[in-house]
């Protein structure tokens, strides 16, 4: 036994202090953190899927399906839409100052964008006149905005029923023909849709350059966050 | 006649939309008409008689009707609230005052 003393002795030194009681305790210790912060991870995850699910569940239904036609006469409809974020206004071309204003506006919100993202907002007009707003008429007037607009127009149903969908009220005189001179009465809203075509925010009128540029760098950041890419 | 043919009924088909040079042309003539109103002392516009003739005719030769109708219809909304805010700042003094 006295021989061994000193071998035993050494056999504690090389294990410092690991005794077996030490180990219990380091294996107690580790399932504890372990299983802690499995647990934190758990809530932080159930917190972040609940915020997102805030986060959609407070969105407004606006939008929907549409089918209508591009001023380069070609067919357009919402699947079009997806992959970008889109800044859609409704409008007339004969409108005479606050139109062109607001088109004012989204061109130079979609430049500055496109200046430190690229061009991953498309900038839409929807015209609310389908009676005099012709494909062609609309391209003549969009050569005064942003050259990547997209000019929609359509049959009055078709326009009425994207209206709807997009919760855009409009109001044509009744009985006129193409060549009248006439106002058309419409909200005034820019709307912001995410590459999934999900309503993300509607401006008023009052909305500046920089609140609307504000809103959607929030907006980018959190779907860059969650999806990983930008559109 | 330039962009404003389209509100003839001659031209009925394939006008052209009002571009942005059109659209600062008849800004200025009605700012321009708008200044005589205010320099005469008019808020309706057409209650001026003979003044500001050469104004208005800018004016209508370079706006379509229906934008002259309502350029004029908002400038007498402005001016009626114009009156409202000041009556209402007024009032408000006066209740300063008193109470």
């Amino acid at each position: 036994m006295s021989q061994q003393t000193p071998s035993g002795a050494r056999d504690r030194a090389a294990v410092g202090v690991f005794t077996p009681k030490a180990a219990i305790l380091f294996v107690a210790v580790g399932t504890g953190l372990f299983m802690y912060f499995r647990h934190e991870k758990q809530k932080l995850l159930e917190q972040k899927q609940k915020e997102l699910e805030s986060r959609q569940y407070g969105r407004a239904h606006v939008g929907g399906p549409f089918s209508l036609m591009t001023h380069k006469g070609e067919p357009f409809t919402d699947k079009d839409l997806l992959g970008k974020w889109t800044l859609l206004y409704f409008g007339f071309t004969n409108c005479p100052d606050i139109c062109p204003a607001e088109l004012d506006k989204m061109t130079t919100i979609v430049d500055k964008i496109e200046s430190t993202y690229g061009p991953i907002v498309q900038p839409v007009f929807l015209s609310v006149d389908p009676a005099r707003d012709s494909p062609c008429q609309i391209a003549k007037y969009l050569t005064d905005f942003h050259p990547r607009f997209v000019g929609l127009t359509g049959s009055y149903e078709d326009v009425k029923a994207t209206c709807k969908a997009y919760r855009v009220y409009f109001s044509t005189p009744p009985g006129t023909k193409p060549g009248d001179d006439y106002l058309v009465d419409h909200s005034i809203f820019v709307y912001l849709m995410d590459p999934e075509g999900q309503f993300v925010e509607a401006f008023g009128q009052v909305t500046t350059v920089e609140e609307v540029l504000g809103r959607f760098e929030k907006e980018l950041r959190e779907w860059a966050k969650e999806k990983g890419r930008k559109v | 006649m330039g962009w404003f043919g389209w509100s003839s009924s001659s031209k009925s088909t394939n006008e052209d939309p009002p571009l942005r040079q059109d659209r600062q042309k008849c800004w200025e003539t009605r700012d321009a008409y708008f200044a005589c109103l205010d320099r005469v002392g008019v808020v309706k516009a057409g209650d001026e008689g003979k003044q500001c003739a050469v104004e208005n005719a800018a004016y209508n030769e370079n706006c379509a009707r229906s934008w002259i109708d309502y350029f004029n219809k908002r400038r007498v909304i402005a001016e009626q609230q114009k009156g409202l805010l000041a009556a209402a700042n007024t009032q408000a003094q006066d209740a300063k005052r008193t109470s």
